[in-house]
């Protein structure tokens, strides 16, 4: 079954987000990071940061704290066109009881996000490939979110995910 | 943390100082609300045995992390350029998770100082669990 390279391109969507001090300090714990930089202010500064920063992994769960419904953009129809597309490639493929993965994951800084940021997320399927190996075919979606600071339209960091669903392949 | 690298000291072949932990259950919930990844497969045994898994399993993205923090550890926080790993193998409670980070490149780019490495995250039989690089501006 060849796979629907249509949705390339197609946007996923914007989310606003706040980056909060309180959900910093609990993420950098998660990931057994003790430096003080992300938790005290004095500490920050001393280390050269205008505010507290965030670990490098940090943005991929930004949205879950910050997204707030009273910051968020007004709805795009394109977006919504976006994830339908999404689903129109995995949604049939989970059905089918495929197995959904997360394959890689990639953050690419231009500028720091710091606690205290306002930054807005544009989010757009950069790719949909298939590979087939033995009696399986793996069908891959890349998917881009671009966090810009909201006040000066400047990129902080684009995180880029690989997700995949792997099917089995009927007997020939 | 103590001192970070300096980048007259960064030679290739250089490896960053190793970071080890023992998984435990209590990391997988801590990280799943650190993250909103509430995935049950992570912290519900019982679900995760019945769908056929020897036990509940780690999230990727806290081994990302977790390497991630080695990565900083050595070169100080918000100095990671570029970071990108793929996800090989899952993670299970007990296991002992060891970061390795090798220096590939040391080069200057339009002023910045910039490290390139090689990073992964293996269990202690050496089964490797992310996969990856990374850019520093040390």
């Amino acid at each position: 079954m060849a796979v629907d390279k249509s949705v390339i391109g197609k946007s996923t969507g914007r989310r606003r987000v706040v980056v909060e001090r309180g959900p910093v300090a609990v993420f950098a714990d998660a990931v057994k990071d003790t430096d003080p930089v992300y938790r005290d202010a004095g500490a920050a500064a001393a280390a050269g940061h205008t505010a507290l920063p965030v670990p490098p992994t940090f943005p991929f769960s930004m949205a879950h704290w910050g997204a707030f419904a009273d910051i968020q953009p007004d709805e795009d129809d394109d977006a919504s066109a976006g994830m339908g597309a999404m689903g129109q490639v995995l949604g049939p493929l989970l059905a089918k009881g495929g197995l959904l993965l997360h394959g890689e994951q990639e953050f690419e800084y231009s500028s720091p996000v710091r606690v205290g940021d306002v930054l807005m997320g544009e989010g757009r399927i950069a790719d949909v490939y298939e590979k087939v190996s033995g009696n399986a075919t793996m069908t891959f979606v890349v998917t881009e979110m671009t966090w810009k600071h909201d006040e000066t339209g400047e990129t902080a960091v684009i995180a880029r995910s690989n997700t995949l669903v792997r099917t089995s392949n009927p007997p020939t | 943390m103590g001192e970070r690298v300096q980048f007259d000291e960064v030679k290739v072949g250089d490896e960053a100082p190793v970071k080890s932990h023992v998984l435990t259950r209590t990391d997988l919930v801590k990280y799943a609300g650190a993250s909103g990844d509430f995935n049950p497969m992570h912290h519900d045994e019982v679900l995760a045995t019945s769908a056929g898994q020897p036990s509940v399993f780690g999230h990727g993205m806290f081994s990302m992390g977790f390497l991630g923090t080695a990565l900083t550890d050595w070169v100080g926080a918000g100095r990671v350029v570029r970071y990108g790993v793929r996800f090989s193998r899952q993670t299970w409670p007990g296991e002992t998770l060891v970061t390795r980070v090798v220096v590939t490149g040391v080069r200057e780019d339009a002023g910045s100082r910039l490290v390139d490495v090689d990073c992964s995250l293996a269990n202690a039989q050496g089964e490797q669990k992310v996969i990856g690089t990374a850019t520093l501006a040390v």
